[in-house]
């Protein structure tokens, strides 16, 4: 029952993703993007990833694709002029996903896959004490891998700077005072006593 | 479920996002949510393979490629705005400041 759903949703989510490079208006777009990444978070629940799961919906439907949704707004795009220069390209990029899909074949049909013996997190030993997939997850992401959990904190800070000077426009329009200017006053300037 | 199952979804859909990124050189737009397409296969590759083999270091792995994806978009979609604003127009083609 299971392979079903994982086909059924593994259709939709690969004819949805084409849909969005292929469409002309960049909004339906952004909205072919939100419709994979709910069907992924279905696929992710059939994987016993329950955390990731609801954390993909959060991320990526309630973050990223609303900011590319406003993006898309806000620039204002003609349609016509998109697909210019579709032919050029398409034949060259087709010919090297057939090479690249034929070698990923390859590897996969390969008789002996190489499986590790030996996993880092055994999860069915874990799940014999600790009884959710979200408490296993926060118990190993705050101890074994605390330095790359701080790391990509550093990554956030780093992108939401970035973000905030890049789109800092350059000619100041709020009216406030020059911290210079109120220096260079001199008491005899301003203060005539008579 | 069968084994390699997630395997073959998800090369398909990362060959998706490259195809996307070739035939979109008008929009930049569409360019970064090809990016978005293929970090996107490297988490189900991520997740299939953390249920095949009952470890969970994959799951944490595919939070931290969550983390990147939020990031690489906050700053190219930053980017976009200030490129839009300059020359007025999202083709990478119209990309050639540093030509010289």
């Amino acid at each position: 029952m299971t392979i079903y759903f994982f086909y059924f949703f593994s259709f939709l989510i690969l004819s949805s993703s084409i849909l969005v490079i292929f469409s002309n208006n960049a909004v339906h777009s952004v909205l072919y993007l939100i419709f994979t990444f709910f069907n992924s978070a279905i696929l992710f629940l059939l994987m016993n990833a329950e955390f990731l799961a609801m954390t993909i919906v959060i991320v990526y439907v309630g973050a990223i694709a609303v900011l590319f949704l406003f993006v898309v707004m806000m620039l204002n795009i003609t349609e016509s002029e998109i697909k210019e220069g579709f032919l050029k390209y398409f034949p060259f990029g087709l010919i090297l996903i057939a090479i690249f899909i034929s070698e990923l074949f390859l590897v996969f049909n390969f008789q002996n896959f190489p499986i590790p013996e030996n996993v880092k997190i055994n999860v069915n030993e874990a799940m014999l004490t600790e009884s959710s997939n979200t408490k296993l997850i926060g118990l190993f992401l705050y101890t074994d891998y605390f330095i790359i959990f701080q790391i990509s904190g550093f990554i956030l800070l780093l992108a939401m700077i970035g973000a905030i000077v890049l789109a800092q426009s350059d000619e100041r329009k709020l009216k406030s005072t020059s911290s210079i200017d109120q220096k260079k006053v001199r008491k005899k300037d301003i203060i005539k006593l008579n | 479920m069968e084994p390699f199952n997630f395997l073959i979804l998800s090369s398909l859909l990362f060959s998706v996002g490259f195809l996307g990124i070739f035939i979109n050189r008008k929009n930049l737009i569409t360019i970064l949510m090809s990016i978005e397409l293929m970090l996107l296969s490297a988490n189900i590759n991520f997740i299939g393979f953390s249920d095949l083999l009952g470890d969970l270091s994959g799951q944490i792995f595919s939070l931290f490629i969550l983390v990147v994806a939020a990031a690489e978009a906050a700053i190219g979609l930053a980017i976009l705005t200030i490129f839009f604003k300059k020359s007025n127009s999202i083709s990478v083609d119209s990309i050639n400041r540093l030509k010289g």
